[in-house]
């Protein structure tokens, strides 16, 4: 295999030029005045000062929070879903697997398109309401409609690491729970729970880190005044021109997301530990 | 775990596949729909595919989205496994750089990577437009192929090929006789996922494409401002391909295996009255 | 074997770059960019054909997105942004001189729209459409009465929640600004700050959208009663909703002319200048002015459409003559980024 080691050289040129480049330019551009011309260029930390404003840390905060709230429904949802898949037989159960990938093979933006035809003040749900006799309900534009597209987007990307590690669940072990005298309640708690954590892990940080950072999900179903992190970036580059701004911001949202990612991996290993 | 099916557990998954085929279903239905409404149909009509093919526009952005999806799968299929090969043997410190590097654009939100190419491609002063989109799409598909055929490599038996080679074989016949066939698996799954990362992507895209540059994403982002069924009648249409091909890809294999068994099964049957 | 992985990873290379090339190289190709749903596309087709060359037609969707993308070393051949926009342009010598002689459909221009104070003789653009920023009503819902309010209507509670403001930073200051009897150009923070908590207390009573072209949409299907929209929209979704009226208020709003302009390092100035001329003929305008809705400054085009697709609708022909009216001038980037760093905070929340 040795005579193989200089096949990686490519790459290490492409990923410095392709990868390190690109991210020591934002880190460039985020200590920098002088707008987006080379001239007066000028090291600053005023942009992560200006993060500091009320505003912007409102801003953060509802992305958190709206990101949780995502994770959240897509980990109950996508936990008994792949709970319950696992019930099935195995050819079974890789039909319904099958049939959770096919939306990921289809376009993002499709999906959140259908969701305005569905959601909106004539959609079909309110079409359907008053049909039925009912008031029409507002939900475009709000959290509930950012929500549903993202918990729509995002829910395969929980089911199916959460299956993989469920249908790898030596049964014997259940089995041995039950002799033992454990409970149902107690059996899942103990046992299945626990063991399936590292899909639970995997899919949490996969999910976290799509809702974390959309801008395209709110502002097809929030509207142009739903702000989340993602949006606030565009903004900068796109309509406002504050590179320098935007940067700071893109090096925030990074950290944001390796903190968190290092705090949950963490998690597993000292359930890991315990175990030992 | 134990097989037991309950009710309630099924219906609890017929109503998360609703849940997650409504909006695929509501793009379909409205693709046929005889008006421009998105929300109330008025009966069937083959209008809207008539006006995708006659569009320009969108030809030309599924035009963009197909090849740039095949080139970039091609290129950094051969890019990743290359690297995930050469990785396995080298020094370890090496190995640590790349593979961290490696995993900054699958843990960075795609916002970030996307502007980080897109300060990239302004300093250098390339012109955005095709070339500029598949340099970003081999960027960000090249480390998923790393990581699918890294593990697959590491698990190699590593003097498989110096045995190959032992017995007269160069080094470029032992890799393309002995260890590519060993990690297809690993290749395959890595394809796939280049594939549909590219053709799925929408932010990357956004921002470093220009020159009236489009794939499907941009089309469709730029199209809700004044809603109109031509897109429903695309993706309805990409809709169908790709579960026609997944059927495909997943049924054939089972019934290739089921016949190879059957097949075995009748030479036993045949050999044993022997 | 590192040789042939390289030629192999050139060939796709190359095979990439010639795929690029896709489209007939031999013709000229001309660089148009416009705002979004702002032309016939037709239109382009046509002059393809007419000109043996190829258009590439992009869309921005605002003047600022299009500045950005300009200052980001994108170049085109033609572009229409608006007034303020085409002053900032000016001064900062992206644009190139007209040259009149090479447009013989100017004589169908309009004179009136002519010679605005952002470029007074012409020199750099020419007109494509006009009109104004005004509030388009549901008759059956607004009380005829309410109206009275100018643009305090949009913070009257009575519409809470059934109100669609305009995503744009400029004419959402605009308004602020006129209701308070501002000048809508002032570089006075004190008023702009002013204007910021007006609308941020409108935010906070009414709750609107901040929507930006789907509002067009949204109010053919009448999903609410109020929403702020430029007269040209107003025109194309009148035409298409008839409970639906535009009004524009005492309060004075901005007049607005968008017109065609050719960058500095254009390399197809003479096709330019034929795209523009193609624009001004009389049949073409027509056809462009009946799809989106806006005010031709084609005087025939104008004529045949209020006798023909917007006979009747108020917002196809906007009132001009109000002397509170205004037209947008240019910002120094330091008011620009002033004004910037407060819109990102009326839409945060």
């Amino acid at each position: 295999m040795k005579y193989y080691i200089k096949m990686v050289r490519p790459y290490m040129v492409w990923s410095v030029l392709m990868i390190v480049i690109p991210m020591l330019l934002i880190a460039a551009y985020s200590v920098t005045t002088g707008g987006n011309t080379l001239v007066n260029i000028q090291f600053t930390l005023e942009n992560f000062a200006k993060f500091a404003e009320p505003i912007y840390v409102q801003v953060f905060a509802k992305s958190l929070r709206i990101g949780l709230i995502t994770v959240g429904i897509c980990l109950v949802l996508g936990y008994t879903l792949a709970y319950n898949i696992c019930r099935f037989e195995e050819r079974i159960q890789s039909s319904l697997i099958l049939l959770v990938t096919i939306p990921m093979w289809i376009n993002t933006l499709l999906r959140t398109y259908a969701w305005i035809s569905i959601l909106s003040d004539n959609g079909i749900i309110n079409t359907f309401l008053q049909a039925l006799g009912l008031e029409p309900v507002t939900m475009m534009y709000t959290n509930f409609a950012v929500i549903i597209g993202m918990v729509s987007d995002f829910l395969p990307f929980m089911v199916i690491p959460i299956h993989t590690s469920l249908s790898k669940i030596d049964k014997s072990l259940i089995e041995a729970a039950q002799d033992l005298g454990a409970t149902p309640f107690q059996t899942f708690t103990k046992v299945i729970f626990k063991l399936s954590i590292p899909g639970v892990l995997n899919g949490v940080i996969v999910t976290f880190l799509l809702s974390i950072s959309t801008f395209v999900i709110p502002k097809l179903l929030g509207g142009g005044q739903y702000t989340l992190i993602g949006n606030l970036i565009e903004n900068q580059f796109i309509s406002v021109g504050n590179w320098n701004f935007g940067s700071a911001l893109s090096l925030i949202l990074t950290a944001v997301i390796l903190v968190a990612i290092t705090l949950m991996r963490r998690l597993d290993q000292e359930d890991k530990e315990e175990e030992l | 775990m134990k097989k037991k099916k309950s009710l309630p557990g099924i219906v609890y998954i017929v109503i998360c596949f609703l849940f997650l085929y409504l909006p695929i279903f509501v793009t379909m239905i409205f693709s046929f729909n005889s008006s421009k409404s998105l929300t109330k149909f008025s009966g069937f009509s083959l209008m809207w595919y008539q006006e995708l093919f006659s569009d320009a526009e969108i030809m030309s952005a599924v035009y963009v989205s197909v090849t740039i999806a095949l080139l970039s799968t091609v290129i950094s299929t051969v890019l990743g496994t290359a690297t995930a090969i050469g990785l396995s043997k080298n020094k370890k410190v090496i190995k640590e750089l790349i593979i961290n590097i490696n995993n900054i654009p699958i843990m960075n939100p795609d916002i970030v990577t996307a502007i980080g190419l897109m300060i990239l491609f302004s300093s250098l002063k390339i012109e955005k437009g095709y070339m500029t989109m598949l340099l970003a799409h081999i960027s960000f598909c090249t480390p998923y192929v790393i990581t699918s055929v890294y593990p697959k490599v590491r698990s190699l038996d590593p003097n498989l090929a110096n045995a190959a080679m032992d017995l007269g074989a160069t080094p470029w016949q032992a890799l393309y006789k002995v260890i590519l066939p060993m990690i297809k698996d690993g290749i395959f799954a890595g394809v796939l996922l280049a594939f549909t990362m590219s053709f799925d992507d929408f932010v990357i895209s956004y921002f470093v494409t220009g020159n009236g540059v489009k794939n499907i994403s941009i089309i469709v982002y730029n199209m809700t401002k004044r809603t109109n069924p031509t897109i429903n009648a695309l993706s309805t249409i990409v809709i169908l391909v790709i579960m026609v091909l997944l059927i495909i890809a997943n049924v054939v294999p089972a019934v290739m295996k089921k016949r190879q068994k059957r097949g075995t099964e009748a030479e036993q049957t045949i050999r044993e009255p022997a | 074997m590192k040789k042939r992985l390289l030629a192999l990873m050139a060939a796709a290379g190359l095979s990439a770059l010639m795929l690029s090339g896709c489209g007939d190289s031999s013709k000229a190709t001309l660089k148009v960019y416009n705002a979004g749903e702002y032309m016939d596309t037709s239109l382009l087709t046509q002059f393809e054909k007419e000109f043996d060359c190829n258009v590439v037609y992009e869309t921005f969707d605002s003047n600022e997105s299009m500045y950005t993308k300009i200052l980001s070393g994108e170049s085109y051949d033609v572009l229409i942004p608006s007034d303020y926009m085409i002053e900032r342009l000016i001064k900062e010598d992206y644009l190139q001189k007209i040259d009149w002689d090479k447009i013989p459909n100017s004589v169908n221009l309009n004179q009136d729209v002519m010679g605005q104070d952002f470029d007074p003789d012409n020199e750099y653009s020419v007109p494509y459409f006009y009109g104004t920023v005004g509030i388009l009503y549901d008759t059956t819902v607004v009380d005829e009465e309410d109206l009275s309010e100018g643009w305090e209507l949009l913070r009257n509670t009575k519409y809470a929640g059934d109100i669609y403001m305009y995503d744009s930073e400029r004419d959402s200051f605009m308004i602020a600004l006129k209701a308070l009897g501002y000048s809508m150009n002032t570089d006075n923070t004190e008023e702009i700050d002013a204007a910021y908590e007006w609308l941020i207390e409108q935010r906070d009573l009414m709750s609107p959208i901040y929507a930006g072209d789907d509002v067009i949409d949204n109010m053919v299907s009448g999903n609410k009663s109020i929403a702020v929209v430029y007269s040209g929209d107003a025109a194309y979704i009148m035409s298409e909703n008839e409970d639906l009226e535009y009004y524009q208020p005492a309060e004075g709003t901005n007049e607005w002319f968008d017109c065609m302009v050719i960058m500095k390092d254009s390399e197809q100035v003479d096709l330019a200048h034929e795209f523009i001329n193609f624009m001004l003929d009389v049949d073409n305008a027509a056809a462009n002015t009946a799809e989106v809705g806006y005010t031709s400054p084609v005087t025939e085009a104008y004529e045949a459409m209020l006798e023909e697709d917007y006979a009747g609708i108020s917002s196809y022909s906007p009132d001009m003559t109000n002397p509170l009216n205004e037209c947008f001038r240019y910002q120094t980037s330091e008011i620009k980024q002033y004004f910037a760093d407060l819109w990102t905070k009326v839409k945060a929340y």
